[in-house]
């Protein structure tokens, strides 16, 4: 009797479990690929918070248009797949800035009011300073509300994250980057009479 | 009876504390100027609050290209701005509330440096607060434009009043460009002849 050898019933389970596992990686990785493609198109925890907030305190019905979310491996991906390529400066540092960008339209049902502006700043506000943001820009004027949250600690020349959000009477957008600010700076610096063209436009 | 009385007592010594504490927590320099409504019928309303981390952030990233203009941002330490449109029903209570601000300015021991009464019904105060006397602590600027808006703007660090232009150039910020240019001017109609002041420029009692 070699006494290495297991016995059959344990052999016949380790076979077993080789089967269940064979079968279970292309599934595992389909639900992989599936969670990846769907992550896509689902806004972020702090952007789908305010937009929560927004569409509830609204009063009205919205209908979501598009919703994208674009991660760091998908923007490292499209960095890298675009070094070698010919860009625009401008392009080239816009896409060597942003580590991460979500967006979301939204829009009125047909037909329906005008949404209680009012309310959606407060619930914004609510929504994004319990989550460690604060507001630094808010406009209403007729119908549009524009608003610019930054977080309220850690934010620097090299890492910014931001989120906007524009709402003009049917239409409400809503932005949120995440990336590292110097090189689209240092484009903006870099172009000749950009100032003096900035300079002008202040003094309209 | 006594118990009754001893935890509301107790309540509101401890909010008063909490509250005096909020109080002496803001710098020297700094104003609540208070929560503001938007006008509900889509009247104007802006509002920006600009703390020192962005603006460290602008410092940094004009300091190669602009030192001056570091300079200038390296000092301010916070920057409110709040435009608030008058309509019939909420024209008499941003006034009414405006002139409270400046009340109690004057109380809290602010300078009172400039006023501006011009005929169109525009009132400017400007408000200084002084860090030992020589150094600057802080900036409010007090604007009621009767027929449009109501425009309130603290600024805290040492910036001068004829740097508020420049800061907001830096900032981008609108009304601060256009507060800026008008002290621009009333300053240059201040050092010029009396004769050629157009503009009615007395005093607040």
């Amino acid at each position: 009797m070699n006494p290495t050898s297991p016995p059959p019933a344990t052999r016949r389970s380790a076979r077993r479990l080789w089967l269940w596992g064979l079968l279970a990686t292309p599934l595992l990785l389909l639900l992989l690929v599936g969670a990846g493609v769907a992550s896509f198109f689902y806004l972020g925890s702090d952007a789908r918070a305010l937009r929560n907030g927004l569409m509830k305190s609204s009063g009205v019905e919205w209908r979501q248009r598009i919703a994208l979310n674009a991660g760091r491996l998908t923007l490292g991906a499209v960095r890298a797949g675009l070094s070698c390529a010919r860009l625009d400066p401008g392009a080239r540092a816009a896409v060597q800035s942003v580590r991460s960008a979500e967006v979301g339209v939204y829009q009125l049902a047909s037909g329906t009011p005008s949404p209680d502006r009012v309310a959606m700043l407060a619930a914004a506000d609510s929504a994004m300073t319990i989550r460690g943001w604060e507001r630094v820009v808010g406009v209403m004027d007729g119908h549009d509300l524009v608003a610019v949250y930054l977080p309220e600690k850690n934010i620097s020349a090299h890492y910014l994250k931001c989120c906007v959000l524009v709402l003009d009477g049917k239409e409400m957008v809503l932005v949120s980057v995440q990336g590292n600010p110097e090189p689209l700076l240092k484009y903006a610096f870099d172009q000749a009479g950009l100032d003096a063209q900035a300079r002008s436009l202040a003094q309209r | 009876m006594k118990t009754m009385l001893r935890y509301p007592l107790a309540v509101a010594a401890l909010v008063a504390g909490a509250s005096f504490n909020v109080l002496a927590g803001l710098p020297a320099g700094q104003v609540d100027f208070g929560k503001f409504t938007p006008p509900g019928d889509g009247g104007q309303f802006v509002e920006i609050q600009i703390n020192s981390n962005l603006l460290s952030l602008a410092a940094q990233v004009v300091e190669k290209q602009q030192p001056e203009a570091a300079k200038l941002l390296h000092g301010v330490q916070l920057v409110h701005v709040n435009v608030v449109g008058l309509t019939d029903e909420n024209r008499a209570e941003m006034t009414k509330r405006v002139r409270q601000i400046r009340h109690d300015l004057d109380a809290q021991g602010w300078d009172h440096n400039v006023v501006v009464q011009g005929k169109d019904g525009q009132d400017v105060g400007i408000y200084t607060k002084t860090r030992g006397g020589e150094a600057l602590a802080g900036l409010a600027i007090t604007v009621i434009d009767a027929k449009d808006q109501v425009v309130l703007i603290n600024i805290v660090g040492d910036i001068r009043p004829e740097q508020v232009a420049a800061l907001g150039e830096k900032l981008d910020i609108k009304p601060l460009k256009d507060i800026g240019a008008a002290l621009k001017d009333t300053a240059s109609k201040d050092a010029a002849p009396k004769e050629e002041t157009p503009k009615e420029a007395a005093p607040e009692n």
